[in-house]
């Protein structure tokens, strides 16, 4: 390698960042989606919460990681504003303690943002995983909810809940709380978020009907924030994915990985060329 | 063959929770809740005692000098800080105003700029693998750049044409390939549970 080309590689790095912080700062130009093809997903999500009655109490399990948070975190936020705007009551709780960090971070901006605390019940973090679901679904001490949300959960556990909404990560996710929760309490309505990468584990269930609907996909994500949130203003004060930073990056990772497959396969498909007219 | 003490408790406990989830009875559904609890009281008392075993091991490798004194001094740090905010007298514990500013402030960005200096080492790593000429690792960049072509943000029937690609993408062939791996890895533990209840172990063989 040059002594040109070696400064070009070590300085790619900071221009990558100056490039993705111009498309940051860039107005979106027109013509850029996210959104997928049919957004058969956001419809099931809007179908589920359309369906539900006035003030429904909403049972969240929190248990985002920090490494794929961010791929679902608009969507996310977008939906927990839905519920705050139809009147729900969300009663939060995480059993892994990432989520729980990660949650203690949502509530806050809630807060923060002005959301009524009365519609936020913090259940906190419980120890025992698959246990702990098992439990939650008999009884749900809530010390801090108001006391006639306090002697349903404490009757019928997560069974009390009109809907259920499980924000899934690396570890306890949408398929735990189908295996431990969702039977015991009779099945009621839930809607799943989770990375992409538990999508291939969590579509059969949404074929079998144990989620109602399942947003697993950055496209699907899209769709529902569009459908729910159309000015595209994000949720309070957070700013939806910017789009042309996202395209100017794809693009960075499709010119560098497509430079070296070219490299590498170019001359191969020129030798097996001469090779046939050899 | 071992002593199948553990195995036959696994065996009673797993039992017992089957039965009451199958038969509606007061009696069975307190034995079931009283072994719940024990396994919320034991996975705790198992997290604390990780957490402890943690602090101990990183005290003992900045005490004796050896591995990574930083890095272990950090993590005391940081085990320390959320401790004192969480625990003071007057605090809220984890609802903490001091415990959330070091979530939203330290933690959740530094493991957020982590994750995105992935995106460059990842780039690193795809253009190592294809000049590796390994065919394997050329088939996977390959298909991890047709498939960043299909997620590319493009509005209008093009986009649509691409999200519809990118679903079928994500839905049939990954989703098979994933699917295969999860009743390979679901197979091997019901082996390994099997093993376990009935006190099969290596030596054994």
């Amino acid at each position: 390698m040059s002594e040109r080309l070696r400064l070009l590689a070590r300085a790619a790095p900071l221009g990558l960042v100056l490039l993705l912080g111009l498309g940051w700062l860039l107005p979106e130009p027109g013509g850029l989606s996210l959104g997928s093809a049919d957004g058969d997903a956001a419809a099931r999500v809007e179908t589920t919460l359309d369906a539900l009655g006035d003030a429904p109490i909403v049972a969240v399990g929190f248990d985002p990681d920090v490494g794929t948070y961010p791929e679902i975190r608009p969507t996310v936020r977008v939906l927990l504003a839905d519920l705050v705007a139809r009147g729900a009551q969300l009663v939060f709780v995480s059993l892994t303690p990432e989520g729980r960090a990660l949650l203690v971070a949502e509530l806050g901006r809630l807060e923060a943002e002005g959301t009524d605390v009365a519609t936020l019940v913090d259940l906190g973090y419980v120890a025992g995983s698959e246990a702990a679901l098992v439990s939650l679904s008999r009884s749900v001490q809530a010390p801090g909810a108001p006391e006639a949300l306090q002697a349903q959960l404490s009757a019928f556990g997560l069974g009390a809940a009109d809907l259920i909404v499980v924000v899934g990560g690396n570890d306890l996710g949408p398929r735990t709380w189908v295996e431990q929760a969702l039977p015991r309490i009779d099945q009621p309505p839930t809607v799943a978020i989770a990375p992409t990468i538990l999508l291939p584990e969590l579509v059969p269930y949404v074929e079998s009907g144990q989620i109602d609907a399942l947003i697993a996909t950055p496209m699907a994500g899209a769709s529902y924030r569009a459908a729910a949130d159309p000015g595209g203003e994000g949720a309070g004060a957070d700013r939806p994915p910017d789009r042309l930073t996202l395209l100017l990056g794809m693009l960075v990772a499709l010119a560098v990985v497509g430079q070296a497959l070219g490299a590498r396969l170019v001359p191969a498909i020129r030798l097996l060329g001469r090779g046939e007219r050899g | 063959m071992r002593r199948p003490s553990v195995s036959a408790l696994v065996v009673i406990t797993g039992i017992l929770l089957l039965a009451d989830f199958l038969i509606v009875n007061d009696s069975l559904g307190q034995l079931a809740s009283i072994a719940v609890d024990l396994a919320i009281v034991i996975a705790a008392g198992a997290a604390l005692a990780a957490v402890g075993s943690l602090g101990l091991r990183r005290g003992m490798d900045l005490w004796r000098r050896r591995g990574d004194p930083v890095g272990a001094a950090l993590v005391l740090v940081g085990i320390g800080s959320v401790l004192v905010a969480g625990l003071r007298p007057g605090s809220e514990g984890a609802a903490d105003p001091a415990v959330r500013w070091i979530l939203v402030a330290l933690l959740i960005p530094i493991g957020a700029t982590l994750f995105g200096l992935l995106f460059v080492s990842t780039l690193v790593a795809a253009r190592r693998s294809v000049a590796s000429r390994d065919p394997a690792a050329t088939l996977l960049v390959t298909t991890s750049l047709i498939t960043l072509v299909l997620l590319l943000p493009i509005g209008d029937a093009p986009g649509g044409w691409l999200g519809t690609a990118a679903e079928w993408s994500l839905e049939v062939p990954i989703a098979a390939v994933f699917r295969g791996l999860l009743m390979g890895v679901a197979v091997l533990a019901a082996v390994f549970a099997a093993r376990t209840m009935l006190g099969i172990s290596p030596r054994d063989e």
